[in-house]
C-alpha cells in the first residue's frame, strides 16, 4: 500500500462553510467523515481527491431526533439509538456493517455515498497497473473515479459500462423504509427520495452532483410498519455484503398488507427497489404470495462475477433470503428462519 | 519459588502492549533507501529482454539484476537442492518470480519507475494445479510388512481420496528485512522479521561469496511467522543485501500484503489417496497411501515436508502391513513451503476422513473404529519405531470424549442441521529421523554478576519462545525467572539453535539450555538458596565480566534412524491429540459452522499452561480457517484473491467455543518432561469438522474449503 497522494485539508464549521468550499473546489474536493473507507482509497490511490473537507467540526450533521438523523452520525450511535428501534431495518444494517471499530468512527452519509465496489477495481495501484487499469478509474487530483476510455470493464469486457456493485448496508435499508435525504450547496437546499440519489452505474453511481453535501435523512413515521434487513457475507462480521435484503410491510390489523417496500443490496450498481412488492398489497402475507415476490426478486438479482462467492449459490440464496425476510416479517418465529436470521436477531435485543 | 508450569508474565510482554517494541517496519537507519521486487508477469517462459524507458529519469535509483551478484557469490537459495535463483537469469518458472530489483530514496518513486520497465517474454507452457502436474520433485516410500498378504486378510477394502487446498500464513507483519552493507565493503547486517536468523546467514554467505564473520543477521520483534517466515526470509534478506552493497547504503524492503499473499509461500496443496484393508470387527490390517503434494516451482523445503507429511499419512492407527508413497510434483506456481504441521494436516485430513468412512461401510461407529486401532505402547509405527512411553493416543480420546459430552446442549428445533465429527492425531516433535543430530544445535547461558542470560538462536513470534525458556532454566538452576534474561537472537552473539521450527523449541532446544544450565550449576558448585546462587556466582565471575556455558543437542541413546530405507525412530516423541467438532449447516445459504471444538493433547508438560492453551486455541482456529473460510483462488498461475477482504479468516465471531485440556504425558528426555505443541493442533480441526458436517447433512466432502458453494452443490447432487 502506498502513502495517500499529497492533498489540502479544510476543516470548515457550517454546513455553509462546507458548500462554499465545495462550490469553489468543485470535484477536486472529496468530504472526510469517518474515513473508513476513504483513507484506504487514497493509499490504494482509487480516490486521490486534492482537498479534504473536513466534516468532523460540523456540529448541525451530528443531530437525531424526530425522525431526522444527521449525515455526520455514527453507524453505531445508529445501531444503539433508542429512537430508532421502530426502524429495524436501518438498525440491523447499522449494525453489521463491518466492525465495532468502523462502525465507531464511520457515518451513516458515508455509508450511503459509498464507492460502489470491484474485485478488479479494489486493488492497489500495482495491481490495476498491472491489467492495464479497467474502465473505473481514479481520475488525477479529483476524488471522484471517472472513466477510463482506454479501460474495458474486466467483468463483462465488451460492455459499455462498468458493473461495480452497490455495496451499502444502510442504503437498502433506508429505501426500503422510505426515506429522503437532504441535500445542500450554496444554490439552496432540496430534499430528494432516497432511491433518487443512486445510478445505475459502477463510475457515477449518485445523481447528486459533487458540490452538494448530503446533510442529513429523514425518515417516515414508522406506525404500523414492520422492517428488516438481512445481509449474507461469508463471516459473522467486516465483510462486505454479497447480497442484502431490505423489507419494510405495512400491514393492517388482520394481516392484510396495506404497503410493502423490498430493496435488494449487492446485485447491482445501485440498490434494486423491487416494484413487484406493491403486488403483495391488499393480501395477506400468504406462503404463496411470499413465494411469488421472492421468484420475482431472484429474477432482478444478477450478481456478477465481482464480488466473492459463485454466482449460482448468490441467486439460490437471493431467493431464499427473500422468503425469510419476508416470513419474518410475517411474524414467523425466527428461530426456523436459518443461522443468519438468528444472527441478525442476535445482534442486539430489539424492543 | 517453582516456576515451571505457572503462567509467569510474558518475557516481552510488556514491550509489546506498549508499543515499545520494535517492528522491521519502525526501524531507519541514516542514509537508508527503499527496495523493490520486479517479478515476472507470466507463469512459465525465457526472459527475452529487460528493458528500461530511456525516456525516464533514472537518477538516483539503484537498480539490481542477476549480474550484480559479486565474484564468489552464487545465485542460489541456500536450501535442500540448488535449483532456485535470488533473480531470475534468462528463465522464469512461475508468476511472481523475483528478475531485477530496484530501489530509490523516495518510496512512493518506485512505483512509478517499475511502470517504466518492460520485460519481454517468451511464455511456456505451464502447469498450474496438482491435477495436471507429471514431474516429480522428490519421492519416497514407507514400508511395513507385505502389503499383499495384508489385503489378503481384509474382509473389505475401503477407498477414498482427499484434497487440501493451500494456505496462507498470514502473520500480522508481513515479511520485511533492512540490509545495512559494512563500511569496508565486505560485510553485511541484516535485520529482520523472521524465525531463523541462522537460515538467513547461510543464505546471505553462498549468495555473496562471504564468511560467517561478515554476514551477520538479527531478529527484530517478529509479529507472526506459522513457517511463512522459515525459509522466505533468506530470498528477500538476499535481494535487501543485494540493493544495499550496489547501493552503498542501508536499504529497507517490506512487503506490502498484496506482495506477500501472492509471492511468498503457502501450505502445500495435497491430494492423499487411501486403500485400506479392514476385517469385520473395524481392525485394519493393510493400509496403501499415496501423498502428493504440490511443490510449487522449485524444491525449497518439499522434501521434508513430504516427509513428515508421509509419517503421519498412517494418522495414530497401528496396521501390520503399511505401504506410503509420497511425492511432491511441480507446478508453475510459486513455490510452497513450510507452515505449522509442515504435511502432518494434510496428511492426518485424509487418514481422518478415510476412517470416517471406513466406519460407515463396516457400519461401526467412528469412535469405536478408532479406539480399536489407536497406537498403545509396545506398538510399532508404519516406519518401524517402537512407542514406549508417553503414548496417549487412547487417553486423549476418553477425555475428549468426557469433556465434550459433558457440555452437550439440548438440540434446538430451529432448522439448522447439526452433526459432531471426531478427529485422532498425533504429532512428532523435533526435525524428523536424523535431523536434530545433523543440525547439532547449540545453546547455552551466560552468568553475569546481574544475572543469568539466555544465548540462544531460537526466536520469539509470538509463541512464548522467551518465556517457556527462561522458565526452564530458572527452575534447573533453581533461581527467581525475573533473573534469567535473554540475549536478542544475533548470530554475532547467540549460538546456532537451529531453525525455530518443527516443535522442537521446546523439547529440543529447552533441553539443551537445561544441559547448559547443569554445566553452570556444576561449575558453581552446591548452594542452597537463590542469594548463595548469587554470591558463587560473583565469586566465580571474580573480575570476569561474564561466563558462557554452551551445550549442544545429546542424542537420546536409544534414537536410530536409517535415511535410505526411511524405518526407524523417527521423532524422539509424539504429541497426540483428539478434536471433537460441533457445526451447524444452514439448510439456506448452505454456510457451515463451527460452533464448539474440543481439543485434548498431550504436550508431555506444560511449562506455561496459559502459553500452551494460546498456542492450541491458535493452531486450532487456523484449521477452522482452512477447514471453512480460507481458499487460495488461483487464476494464470497468480493468487487472484491477494487482499484481506476476499483471503478471509475467522473473526472473533467465526471462533468456535475452543475447549482446551492438556494432557501430561511427560517425556523423558525432554526438559520437565515436555513434548512439542506448537503445530499438533492444526493437524485434526479439519477433518473433524468435515466428519461433522457429513454428519448433519449427509453428505460427503472430500475437499476443503469446505465453502458454502461446496456443501450446496454436493446437497443438489444427493
Amino acid at each position: 500500500m502506498m502513502r495517500a497522494s499529497p492533498f489540502s485539508y479544510f476543516a470548515p464549521i457550517t454546513i455553509g462553510e462546507v458548500a462554499k468550499i465545495l462550490a469553489g473546489e468543485g470535484p477536486r474536493a472529496l468530504l472526510l467523515a469517518g474515513g473508513t473507507d476513504l483513507i484506504p482509497n487514497m493509499k490504494r490511490r482509487t480516490q486521490t481527491p486534492a482537498v479534504l473537507v473536513s466534516l468532523r467540526r460540523v456540529a448541525e450533521l451530528r443531530g437525531l431526533a424526530n425522525g431526522r438523523i444527521g449525515s455526520a452520525m455514527t453507524l453505531s450511535s445508529i445501531a444503539e439509538s433508542p429512537h430508532l428501534s421502530p426502524h429495524r431495518a436501518l438498525i440491523r444494517a447499522a449494525a453489521q456493517v463491518a466492525t465495532p471499530h468502523i462502525r465507531n468512527a464511520a457515518t451513516l452519509g458515508g455509508n450511503l455515498c459509498l464507492d460502489t465496489r470491484c474485485n478488479y477495481y479494489n486493488q492497489n495501484y500495482e495491481w490495476r497497473q498491472a491489467i492495464d487499469f479497467c474502465m473505473k478509474r481514479a481520475s488525477d487530483g479529483g476524488g471522484h473515479p471517472v472513466r477510463n476510455e482506454d479501460g474495458v470493464c474486466w467483468v463483462a469486457p465488451g460492455s459499455p459500462r462498468c458493473w461495480a456493485v452497490s455495496s451499502s448496508d444502510t442504503a437498502p435499508a433506508l429505501i426500503a423504509l422510505g426515506a429522503t435525504v437532504t441535500l445542500v450547496s450554496i444554490a439552496g437546499r432540496r430534499e430528494l427520495p432516497l432511491n433518487d440519489l443512486y445510478c445505475d452505474d459502477g463510475i457515477a453511481y449518485l445523481t447528486k452532483p459533487s458540490d452538494e453535501l448530503l446533510t442529513e435523512v429523514v425518515l417516515p413515521d414508522a406506525t404500523g410498519w414492520r422492517s428488516t434487513y438481512w445481509k449474507l457475507r461469508r463471516r459473522e462480521a467486516f465483510d462486505f455484503p454479497v447480497l442484502s435484503v431490505a423489507a419494510a410491510v405495512k400491514l393492517a390489523s388482520d394481516g392484510t398488507v396495506l404497503d410493502a417496500r423490498l430493496v435488494l443490496g449487492a446485485v447491482a450498481s445501485h440498490p434494486l427497489l423491487i416494484a413487484e412488492a406493491q403486488e403483495l398489497v391488499g393480501m395477506p402475507l400468504s406462503d404463496d404470495a411470499i413465494e411469488r415476490l421472492a421468484a420475482a426478486a431472484a429474477r432482478f438479482a444478477k450478481p456478477l462475477d465481482n464480488t466473492d462467492f459463485a454466482l449460482g449459490w448468490r441467486k439460490r440464496v437471493a431467493r431464499a433470503y427473500v422468503t425469510g425476510a419476508l416470513r419474518e416479517l410475517r411474524g414467523d418465529d425466527p428461530a426456523t428462519l436459518g443461522l443468519l436470521a438468528r444472527r441478525a436477531t442476535a445482534l442486539r435485543p430489539l424492543s | 519459588m517453582k516456576c515451571v508450569g505457572k503462567n509467569v508474565l510474558r518475557a516481552e510482554g510488556e514491550d509489546k502492549v506498549t508499543g515499545r517494541a520494535k517492528y522491521i517496519d519502525d526501524l531507519s537507519f541514516p542514509g537508508m533507501i527503499y527496495g523493490h521486487t520486479v517479478r515476472s508477469s507470466v507463469a512459465r517462459g525465457r526472459i527475452l529482454s529487460v528493458a528500461r524507458d530511456p525516456a525516464f529519469d533514472w537518477g538516483g535509483f539503484t537498480l539490481v539484476d542477476h549480474r550484480a551478484i559479486p565474484p564468489g557469490g552464487r545465485n542460489i537459495v541456500a536450501m535442500i537442492v540448488e535449483d532456485q535463483p535470488f533473480l531470475a537469469v534468462d528463465e522464469v518458472r512461475h508468476r511472481e518470480e523475483p528478475i531485477l530489483l530496484i530501489a530509490h530514496a523516495d518510496p512512493e518513486r518506485l512505483a512509478e519507475a517499475v511502470a517504466h520497465i518492460e520485460v519481454h517474454y517468451a511464455p511456456e507452457p505451464a502447469v498450474l494445479d496438482l491435477e495436471h502436474a507429471t514431474t516429480v520433485l522428490k519421492e519416497l516410500t514407507i514400508s511395513k510388512g507385505d502389503l499383499e498378504q495384508g489385503f489378503a486378510q481384509a474382509d473389505r477394502v475401503v477407498e477414498g481420496s482427499y484434497f487440501t487446498g493451500a494456505q496462507e500464513q498470514l502473520y500480522i507483519e508481513p515479511n520485511g528485512v533492512i540490509a545495512v552493507p559494512g563500511v569496508d565493503g565486505k560485510s553485511i547486517t541484516v535485520y529482520g522479521s523472521m524465525q531463523c536468523p541462522y537460515y538467513v546467514q547461510r543464505a546471505l554467505r553462498l549468495l555473496l561469496g562471504l564468511d560467517e564473520t561478515q554476514v551477520r543477521v538479527v531478529q527484530t520483534t517478529t509479529g507472526g511467522g506459522f513457517g511463512g517466515k522459515e525459509e522466505y526470509p533468506s530470498i528477500l534478506a538476499g535481494h535487501a543485501a543485494l540493493l544495499a552493497c550496489a547501493a552503498g547504503r542501508p536499504v529497507k524492503m517490506v512487503y506490502d500484503r498484496l506482495e506477500d499473499l501472492v509471492a511468498t509461500t503457502k501450505r502445500h496443496p495435497a491430494r492423499i489417496r487411501h486403500r485400506t484393508g479392514v476385517q469385520r470387527d473395524g481392525t485394519l490390517v493393510a493400509m496403501e497411501i499415496e501423498v502428493d503434494l504440490d511443490g510449487g516451482a522449485y524444491v525449497t523445503l518439499s522434501p521434508v515436508v513430504l516427509s513428515r507429511a508421509s509419517i503421519h499419512a498412517t494418522g495414530p492407527y497401528r496396521a501390520p502391513h503399511v505401504r506410503v508413497r509420497g511425492r511432491v510434483l511441480q507446478t508453475n506456481t510459486p513455490p510452497t513451503g513450510a507452515f505449522r504441521g509442515f504435511g502432518a494436516p494434510q496428511s492426518q485430513f485424509g487418514i481422518e476422513l478415510h476412517m470416517d468412512r471406513i466406519a460407515e461401510e463396516l457400519g461401526i461407529d467412528p469412535v469405536a473404529l478408532r479406539q480399536k486401532n489407536l497406537y498403545a505402547s509396545g506398538d510399532v509405527t508404519a516406519t518401524g519405531q517402537r512407542l514406549d512411553g508417553s503414548v496417549s493416543a487412547h487417553e486423549v480420546l476418553e477425555r475428549a470424549l468426557q469433556r465434550h459430552v459433558k457440555k452437550k446442549r439440548p438440540k434446538k428445533k430451529d432448522g439448522l442441521l447439526r452433526g459432531t465429527g471426531v478427529a485422532t492425531f498425533f504429532h512428532g516433535s523435533g526435525f524428523t529421523g536424523g535431523g536434530e543430530v545433523k543440525l547439532a544445535s547449540r545453546a547455552g547461558i551466560e552468568l553475569t554478576p546481574r544475572n543469568v542470560r539466555l544465548l540462544v538462536g531460537s526466536t520469539e513470534i509470538g509463541q512464548g519462545t522467551r518465556t517457556m525458556h527462561a522458565q526452564i532454566v530458572a527452575d534447573t538452576l533453581a533461581i527467581p525467572y525475573e533473573w534469567v534474561e535473554t540475549a536478542d537472537p544475533d548470530t554475532a552473539r547467540v549460538p546456532d539453535s537451529g531453525p525455530t521450527v518443527a516443535s522442537r523449541t521446546c523439547m529440543v532446544v529447552g533441553r539443551i539450555l537445561q544441559r547448559a544450565a547443569l554445566d553452570l550449576q556444576q561449575a558453581l558448585g552446591p548452594y542452597r538458596t537463590p542469594d548463595e546462587f548469587r554470591r558463587r556466582s560473583r565469586k566465580l565471575l571474580a573480575k570476569r565480566p561474564a561466563l558462557q556455558f554452551i551445550a549442544q543437542y545429546d542424542r537420546p541413546g536409544d534414537i536410530r534412524w536409517d535415511d535410505a530405507t526411511y524405518q526407524g525412530d523417527a521423532y524422539g516423541a509424539y504429541a497426540w491429540g483428539c478434536n471433537i467438532a460441533d457445526v451447524e449447516v444452514d439448510p439456506i445459504t448452505y454456510q457451515a459452522r463451527c460452533t464448539r471444538l474440543t481439543a485434548v493433547i498431550d504436550i508431555g508438560k506444560a511449562i506455561h499452561p496459559l502459553l500452551a492453551c494460546g498456542q492450541i486455541e491458535g493452531g486450532s482456529l487456523q484449521a477452522v480457517g482452512w477447514a471453512l473460510y480460507e481458499e487460495v483462488v488461483m487464476r494464470d498461475g497468480r493468487m487472484a484473491n491477494g487482499q484481506l477482504t476476499n483471503y478471509i479468516i475467522p473473526t472473533t465471531l467465526d471462533t468456535p467455543e475452543i475447549l482446551v485440556e492438556l494432557v501430561e504425558n511427560p517425556y523423558p528426555h525432554g526438559p520437565f518432561g515436555a513434548k512439542g505443541v506448537g503445530e499438533c493442533p492444526v493437524d485434526g480441526p479439519a477433518a473433524a469438522i468435515l466428519n461433522a458436517i457429513r454428519q448433519a447433512t449427509g453428505v460427503r466432502l472430500n475437499a476443503i474449503p469446505a465453502t458454502p458453494e461446496k456443501i450446496m452443490q454436493a446437497m443438489d447432487a444427493r
